[in-house]
């Protein structure tokens, strides 16, 4: 029983060993070094920031279509901003802000009973629109100033993993600390039962839209200090590589489950997966393909796991309402 | 035992209730005092659910009056009977299955942290596991582990989760009204005894609890008075003691006559 529970609840992390032990040999001696290690950390710090988001809108019951949008939108901004001279902390600041703005907007409009998925694809469309107005149909290039937030490395770590590392501290404490944290998971859990316990359900929803938009724009943000470029085109491959990573971290789409630091490991194990192979000199696609049975194999432990346990419960639930123990 | 020299903690005089042409309940008294189980009786359609949707507030009787603690009040919505101190638990008691014990207890009357942490939000996990236990073992049920998920109980914990989550909420200041339709519906026999026992001992605590049952036996056993409605109408208001179960059937099936004609 413990046992089950433990594989759902960590399983992500024995998987994300496995695979590094089995490059370590396969891929040796290039794989397992320092520097090695800490690319991997780069490559899936990016990817992680927007699975933060995608991750608290499903924790929260909604999820979030707009964040390529608002990811772009908000690197306009401040890539326009900074070309015209105005200064850099202010140029990330609005960034962030409108990505903060553009939630709320998602988060109201959804709560007037309108599909979130919906709004959110609208939202995508407007946002990203937007991006290449301010952009004019051309990017926003050479902003080195943001190479601070980019390329540059503080105590040999470069600067994106720093930020993820951050956002999910920040974001781990807020969700498992917190009141209002904790409120908003329970409202993706069972919005009744936060509503009948005398809450306002609707302003976490609004808050977890909000949030998902700020780890957007931080995104966005960050990818552009570390091209170099602010570009206006959403790619849409950024929400599935999101989406991945967090369905690998097992959040449960119904919402009110999940853990930052599993989505974290769920993003780590895609860009190890990627850079392992791309040591080994397999081709791209080949990453692509085993993320995919990945994923599908941990959906169905998932539900093995998931019968599993509900089955021994069956068995222990008469005993233990006597005896008062677990 | 109901306090005669005060105001029931809960009174409703000559409700009427109509649902378009359909007259679900026709000129109802009802009360009950603090401390009291009075059980809430009557074949299906009889009005029993009606009758406890205008005491939560969910619907509005289309005339008569309700008073708590002797005073008149208006139920226009449940949040208005929430705050009146009442309280309604659901049969499918809306327990957020994914967070633990404590957490669902406390959700919505969280404590704090002290000093900076509190200010910034930070819960006092700690805090809030010695409470509920406390409040748990005052009730007699100490069901499992306060950090176990609630997905992890049988029927019978999560009813009593569910029923502790109301007790804490009506028995702040004052003692409240706690509502139960049909609370062991869904339970086995052992299950059905630590519920009812837990009923018993809310109501020792002063609670007023009004219960909606088909279960007669469950009903002689916890309730002081039972009511019987039939067709929309009160047919009997009858200390326990009083009757045994063979009238009770007769006033539920329409086979005895009632008792005000
Ligand atoms: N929303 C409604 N619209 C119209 N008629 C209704 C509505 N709700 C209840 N009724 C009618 O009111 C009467 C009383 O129903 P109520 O649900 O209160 O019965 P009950 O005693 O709770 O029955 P049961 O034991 O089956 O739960 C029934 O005739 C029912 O058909
Ligand atoms: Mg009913």
């Amino acid at each position: 029983m413990r046992g089950l529970i433990f594989l759902r609840d960590r399983g992500i992390f024995v998987l994300w060993i496995l695979i590094i032990a089995v490059f370590a040999v396969w891929a040796n001696p290039y794989f397992a070094t320092l520097n090695n290690a800490i690319l991997v950390a780069n490559a899936a710090a990016i990817s992680a920031i927007f699975a933060a988001g995608v991750a608290v809108g499903i924790i929260c019951g909604a999820l979030d279509l707009s964040i390529p949008g608002v990811a772009a939108l908000s690197s306009c901004i401040a890539g326009w901003m900074i070309t015209t001279g105005l200064p850099v902390w202010l140029a990330l600041v609005v960034g962030i802000v409108t990505g903060a703005l553009v939630g709320f907007v998602n988060g109201v409009i959804s709560l007037r009973g309108f599909n979130p998925i919906i709004v959110t694809i609208a939202m995508l469309s407007i946002t990203s629109a937007a991006a290449s107005i301010i952009a004019g149909g051309y990017t926003f290039p050479g902003l080195t100033q943001l190479d601070f937030m980019g390329t540059q490395r503080y105590l040999g770590i470069p600067a994106p993993v720093w930020i993820t590392a951050g956002v999910f501290l920040v974001g781990t404490v807020f969700l498992t600390k917190t009141r209002d944290g904790i409120r908003l998971m329970a409202v993706g859990g069972s919005a009744e039962a936060v509503r009948r316990s005398g809450i306002h359900s609707d302003r976490y929803k609004v808050l977890a839209f909000v949030i998902s938009s700020t780890c957007a724009a931080l995104g966005g943000l960050v990818t552009t200090a570390t091209v170099t470029e602010a570009n206006p085109s959403a790619s849409p491959a950024l929400i599935f590589t999101a989406l991945t990573a967090v369905a690998l971290a097992g959040v449960s789409l119904v919402g009110g489950r999940g853990s930052l630091p599993r989505v974290l490991v769920g993003a780590l194990v895609l860009a190890t997966i990627a850079n392992g192979l791309t040591i080994k000199g397999v081709q791209p696609y080949w990453a692509t393909g085993v993320t995919g049975v990945l994923l599908i194999g941990s959906l169905a432990l998932e539900r093995w796991v998931t019968a599993s346990v509900s089955r021994r419960l069956m068995a222990t639930a008469q005993a233990s309402v006597h005896t008062g123990t677990r | 035992m109901a306090t005669t020299t005060t105001a029931p903690a809960l009174e409703l005089a000559g409700i009427d209730m109509h649902y378009g042409y359909v007259r679900a309940l026709d000129s109802i008294d009802f009360h009950v005092g603090q401390g009291e189980v009075v059980g809430l009786l009557g074949d299906n359609g009889a009005g029993k659910s009606t009758l406890l949707k205008i005491m939560s507030g969910a619907h509005r009787p289309s005339s008569g009056t309700v008073r708590v603690h002797g005073k008149e009040v208006e139920l226009h919505s449940p949040s208005a009977a929430t705050h009146a101190g009442i309280q309604m638990v659901y049969q499918d008691l809306a327990l957020v299955d994914a967070l633990d014990i404590a957490t669902n207890l406390n959700i919505g009357r969280e404590i704090l942290r002290p000093g900076l942490f509190g200010l910034l939000g930070f819960v006092d996990h700690k805090a809030q596991r010695k409470r509920s236990e406390a409040e748990l073992d005052k009730l007699g049920v100490r069901t499992a582990a306060m950090t176990r998920p609630v997905e992890m109980l049988s029927g019978g914990q999560r009813q009593v989760v569910a029923l502790a989550r109301s007790a804490t909420r009506v028995s702040g200041g004052h003692n409240g009204v706690l509502l139960l339709d049909e609370p062991t519906a869904a339970l086995g026999y052992e299950q059905t005894q630590v519920v009812q026992a837990l009923v018993r001992r809310m109501a020792d605590q002063g609670i007023a609890i009004v219960l909606v049952t088909h279960n007669l036996q469950l009903a002689s056993a916890v309730c002081d008075r039972m009511v019987v409605l039939n067709r929309g109408r009160k047919v009997a208001d009858v200390a326990t003691e009083d009757t045994d179960t063979d009238h009770v059937v007769g006033w539920i099936t329409g086979a005895r006559g009632s008792m005000f004609d």
